[in-house]
C-alpha cells in the first residue's frame, strides 16, 4: 500500500481529528488537583524551619543581592559622576529590565555601576538559572537609580 | 524621586509575559506559585497528546496532572538551553502515558498485525457521518503500534517539528521519518480496507 495513494482522504480526516481537539481542556478535576499540589507545595515550603539549612541557602542570596544593591547605592552617592561613567566595563548584552519600561524612562538620573553576584540572585529578576551553575559568580553591569533601586542589568564579558 | 516600583516579582517587561524559562527557574527555585501559570500555558496541549495518544479522558486527565507534578518538585531537570519547555513536557507526558497505559516499547509489534489490529477498529456503519469518521479514526490512531502512534501524533496532530519529535522520543531524525511513514501507510491502509467493506460501499451507493 502506497501511504501517498489515499493522502486527501487520511489527511483530511487528520484535519478534521486536529480541529476536534483543538479546543480540548483538561477537566476542572486535573486544574484541582494541579492547584492543590502547588497549594501544598507553597505551604511546605513555608512550615520548614527558619532554622534550617535549605531556607537559609535560599535566603541567603537574595540577602546577599539585597546587601550588594545598599552597598552599590552607597558607592553611587559618594562617587563622582566622571568615576561610575569610567567603571562601566565593557558589556556583552542588552540591558535586560528588571522594573517596568516606563519606570525606567522616568529614571533619567540613573547610573551604570559593575556588580559580581551569585548566578542564583538572577532568578530575583525573573531570568533562567541552571540550577547546577547557581552557585557560581557571574558579572553584571546595573542600571540603578541614585536610591539604589536596579532598573535593568546586563551581562559583562 | 520616585518609589522603587512594588513588585515581588519583577516582570521582564510590562508588556510581556515571564517566559517559560524564567518560570521554570523560579520553580526550580522552590517558588511553587511559579507552576500556575505554566500550567495555564500548557495544560491543553500535554492534555490533547495524552488523549490522542491513550484515547481515553480519564487517562488524559491523570497524565496531565502527573506532567505538571512532576515539573513542581523536577524543574530544576529542564534545561532552557536546550529547547522550548513544550516539547519537554511532551517529553514527560509520552512517559507518563505509557506507564498509565502499560504501554512498553516492543520490537514483537509488525506491520501485518497492526492493519489486522486497525481493520478491527472500522466499523463501516461509523462511517456513515463525518464524526463517526473522525472518532474512527481516533481509534485507530490509538492502535497503532506505540512508536509508530507516537510520530503520528505529535506531528500532524501536536504539530510538532521533527527535530522536536526526534528530541522528544529520543530519536533520529530519519527514524521520525520513517516511523511517520508507516504510521500514514498503516492508516490509510485502514482507510482503505474501511472503503472496500460493504458497509462503506452501502452507505456510498
Amino acid at each position: 500500500m502506497d501511504p501517498h495513494e489515499l493522502p486527501r482522504t487520511l489527511d483530511d480526516r487528520l484535519a478534521a481529528l486536529q480541529a476536534d481537539f483543538a479546543a480540548l481542556e483538561p477537566p476542572p478535576s486535573a486544574d484541582r488537583a494541579v492547584a492543590v499540589a502547588i497549594l501544598r507545595a507553597s505551604r511546605r515550603r513555608a512550615r520548614a524551619s527558619p532554622g534550617s539549612r535549605r531556607i537559609e541557602r535560599w535566603l541567603a542570596w537574595p540577602v546577599a543581592l539585597a546587601a550588594a544593591i545598599g552597598l552599590v547605592a552607597v558607592a553611587v552617592r559618594q562617587l563622582p559622576d566622571a568615576a561610575i561613567h569610567a567603571a562601566a566595563a565593557p558589556a556583552t548584552s542588552r540591558f535586560m529590565p528588571v522594573v517596568p519600561v516606563a519606570e525606567i524612562e522616568r529614571s533619567t538620573d540613573a547610573y551604570v555601576v559593575p556588580a559580581r553576584m551569585p548566578r542564583m540572585a538572577l532568578a530575583q529578576f525573573g531570568l533562567p538559572v541552571n540550577p547546577a551553575r547557581a552557585g557560581e559568580a557571574i558579572d553584571t553591569e546595573l542600571l540603578v537609580r541614585p536610591d539604589g533601586a536596579v532598573l535593568a542589568l546586563r551581562f559583562v564579558n | 524621586m520616585d518609589e522603587p516600583v512594588p513588585h515581588p516579582i519583577p516582570a521582564l517587561s510590562e508588556r510581556t509575559e515571564a517566559p517559560d524559562a524564567a518560570l521554570a527557574a523560579r520553580l526550580a527555585c522552590g517558588e511553587a506559585a511559579a507552576l500556575d501559570p505554566l500550567y495555564r500555558r500548557h495544560k491543553g496541549i500535554v492534555y490533547r497528546f495524552a488523549m490522542l495518544w491513550s484515547g481515553s479522558p480519564a487517562v488524559a486527565a491523570d497524565v496531565t496532572q502527573d506532567v505538571f507534578v512532576h515539573l513542581l518538585t523536577h524543574a530544576g531537570d529542564y534545561d532552557a538551553l536546550r529547547g522550548p519547555l513544550s516539547p519537554w513536557l511532551l517529553g514527560i507526558a509520552r512517559n507518563f502515558v505509557r506507564r498509565r497505559t502499560g504501554t512498553r516499547e516492543s520490537a514483537a509489534y509488525d506491520d501485518t498485525v497492526a492493519i489486522h489490529a486497525l481493520a478491527d477498529v472500522a466499523s463501516p456503519e461509523e462511517a456513515l457521518v463525518a464524526r463517526a469518521e473522525v472518532e474512527a479514526l481516533r481509534r485507530a490512531i490509538t492502535a497503532l503500534p506505540p512508536h509508530y502512534r507516537d510520530v503520528l501524533v505529535l506531528v500532524e496532530l501536536a504539530e510538532r517539528s521533527y527535530a522536536e519529535v526526534a528530541a522528544i522520543c529520543g530519536l533520529e531524525l530519519n527514524t521520525v521519518r520513517s516511523r511517520l511513514h508507516r504510521a500514514r501507510a498503516l492508516l490509510a491502509s485502514w482507510l482503505a480496507i474501511e472503503a472496500e467493506s460493504p458497509g462503506a460501499r452501502s452507505s456510498a451507493a
